[in-house]
């Protein structure tokens, strides 16, 4: 095989500016790729923490079943009670993946200053919980003034839009007004503790974060709306998923479990974006390589027809000689994606020492423009890309094998 | 049993709708270890004849049968196995890859075959010596004189051991001089190895050198088409 090898790069050196040609095309449609790949790939990962982290999302949520479908008309009915919520999350915490489970509940309402009032909506969270679970991606967003506070069940967080329109900052006083699960109207007193970015436009103007207490206290009720799970590992999570859902089930809590990518929307919405222009760039660059490799192939085999016929005389099969274009596809495809490499280590590099910012759609600050660098997208794109070239080259190849030999042999 | 044995061989080439006859019905026969030339005036169908004998090309119609093998009854494959195994060229234009050195060239129609390098290797370097050409091993082509390339070409035609050699006007790009050394090359491994040599040739110096002539004329055989 190595003689043959050997063969197809002194091939591929016989004309240098058209290999050169094809091995730039192959190797800034490689590095255009790589780039990308590594740039989503960190913008996944920072939305993934965000979600996790800075949405609260944890990594599972756990409903009581039909809670999705049917739990906004008969809320009480597909909570979890008192027992339920303290069996469930000791079964979850023996588990030796998880960080922690913990109950929440959601609340929507009006808020007001005294004078304004406007829709909110509210995460009722065990404080404690919430840092844990917020880890240190809270400092990536601080908080003006105080946290959630156990021993201060009235005091709240509000998002800054939410804040600034009804003119209230740390310390300030309000009132809040919901619906109890048994239909009443109830209101109770707040005190603003602390202001906090939600990172989202969308909902910077009507998100706050009470205490799991305090929440429960609004509308009236001892149950539970679901448990947050925090796990040592994200990659985990469809696991840990199959394996608490029989757990629990087997205990008699009939749940239904989300994982956060399911939960976050703007995640899920993210990822469909940018697949598909990842997607786009791809067919683009594939299209750039396969004619490339297919007209240096194919320019190779005209310009080597009388060499194809005294290979042909000599013994060598069909089979051969589409083998052995074949194999100067593939060839080109790796020294291509040599070049492809060295590339996208240099953009790599250019980025990290003068990272870009630039502020996403939706997203109320701008963010730093950073790339990753992923090994394994490297290694698939460069087998990907050495795959292409051979499969181009072999249209060209299979032209090659099937000349008739004294017609080669007579070709000038 | 003859080396290569043509019983009514015709060959048609098609130009559009009309048929160009190049052969019209050759009986042929060719004994192991003979040194034949072929010669006719241009279009007389020598080439073809050639071609045919190298198992390269097809009969239209007729029997021909190599080194025992029945030439039509082969798939493609198989063909090229009987090329590789049985028959070595010599190419007017010397046909040698570029890329490849003299001794890589020699080595190629081993390495065909599946030989290891280290044989193929040894075998190319002893037949590169025969030939005169120990010194410039690691030349490629375009670094040697049409002789040299020839010489390179006659050691890879002869490096698989081959019953038959076909040569194709093989000292018609070469000057008097060197012509004169590739004749006796030939003719010295013809009688030394008892390889049988058939030539097309229109060079006298060659004609008068060997034991056997076959002149065609408008694709007929109209002397020497049977061994003496």
């Amino acid at each position: 095989m190595m003689k043959w090898m050997k063969l197809a790069v002194r091939n591929i050196l016989r004309n240098k500016r058209r290999s050169l040609v094809t091995l730039l095309a192959i190797g800034v449609g490689f590095a255009a790729i790589s780039l990308f790949r590594g740039y989503v790939s960190n913008v996944y990962s920072g939305l993934r923490i965000s979600a996790i982290r800075g949405e609260g999302l944890g990594h599972l949520t756990i409903y009581k079943a039909g809670w999705l479908e049917k739990g906004k008309l008969d809320p009480e009915r597909y909570m979890f009670t008192k027992e339920e919520n303290e069996k469930a999350i000791h079964l979850i915490q023996g588990e030796k993946e998880v960080v922690l489970a913990t109950p929440q509940i959601q609340v929507t309402g009006i808020v007001s200053n005294g004078i304004t009032s406007t829709i909110f909506i509210a995460q009722g969270v065990v404080p404690k919980d919430d840092k844990t679970i917020k880890g240190a991606w809270a400092a990536f967003r601080p908080i003006k003034g105080a946290s959630l506070d156990d021993k201060k069940t009235y005091g709240v967080e509000m998002a800054q839009d939410l804040a600034a329109f009804l003119n209230l900052a740390s310390g300030k006083d309000g009132v809040v007004m919901a619906t109890t699960l048994g239909g009443q109207m109830n209101a109770m007193d707040i005190q603003v503790n602390g202001v906090y970015d939600s990172g989202s436009d969308a909902t910077n103007d009507k998100f706050m974060r009470f205490t799991y207490d305090f929440a429960r206290s609004l509308v009236d009720t001892q149950s539970t709306e679901r448990i947050v799970v925090l796990l040592h590992d994200w990659e985990m999570t469809e696991m840990m998923r199959s394996k608490l859902l029989i757990k629990l089930n087997q205990a008699g809590l009939n749940c239904e479990i989300k994982t956060w990518n399911e939960l976050s929307l703007f995640y899920s919405k993210v990822r469909v974006m940018f697949d598909v222009i990842f997607m786009f760039i791809f067919s683009i660059v594939l299209v750039i390589v396969v004619m490339s490799t297919v007209n240096t192939m194919g320019m190779a085999v005209l310009e080597r027809t009388r060499e194809i016929g005294t290979l042909r005389a000599l013994g060598l099969k069909r089979r051969g000689v589409s083998l052995l274009f074949a194999l100067e596809g593939g060839v080109l495809g790796f020294f291509g994606s040599v070049i492809g490499i060295i590339l996208h280590i240099i953009g790599w590099t250019l980025i990290r020492a003068y990272p870009p910012t630039y502020t996403p759609p939706g997203i109320s600050t701008p963010v730093p423009l950073i790339v990753d660098l992923v090994p394994e997208v490297l290694t698939v794109l460069m087998l990907c890309l050495i795959l292409l070239s051979l499969l181009a080259a072999i249209i060209p190849a299979r032209r090659a094998a099937g000349q008739n030999v004294v017609e080669a042999l007579g070709h000038v | 049993m003859a080396l290569i044995d043509m019983k009514n061989i015709k060959k048609d080439y098609f130009l559009g709708e009309a048929v160009v006859p190049a052969l019209r019905g050759v009986d042929l026969d060719i004994e192991k270890g003979e040194f034949v030339a072929v010669w006719g005036p241009s279009g007389s169908g020598k080439t073809t004849l050639l071609n045919l004998i190298g198992a390269i090309d097809e009969p239209t119609e007729g029997f021909l049968k190599i080194a025992g093998q029945e030439v039509r009854s082969l798939s493609d494959n198989q063909r090229s196995e009987l090329r590789n195994e049985t028959i070595g060229f010599i190419f007017q234009g010397f046909n040698l890859i570029p890329v490849l050195s003299a001794l890589e060239n020699v080595m190629l129609p081993l390495q065909i075959q599946g030989v290891s390098t280290a044989t193929a290797k040894s075998k190319a370097l002893a037949r590169l010596e025969e030939v005169g050409l120990k010194d410039l091993i690691h030349h490629r082509p375009f670094k040697m004189s049409g002789g040299q390339q020839q010489r390179v070409a006659i050691a890879r035609a002869l490096v698989t051991d081959p019953s038959l050699i076909i040569a194709d006007e093989p000292t018609a790009n070469l000057d008097s001089e060197t012509a004169r050394m590739i004749i006796a090359l030939m003719r010295q491994l013809n009688e030394k190895e008892e390889t049988t040599f058939i030539f097309s040739t229109h060079d006298q110096r060659l004609l008068d050198r060997v034991r056997r002539l076959v002149r065609l004329e408008d694709g007929r055989i109209v002397e020497g088409g049977l061994s003496l």
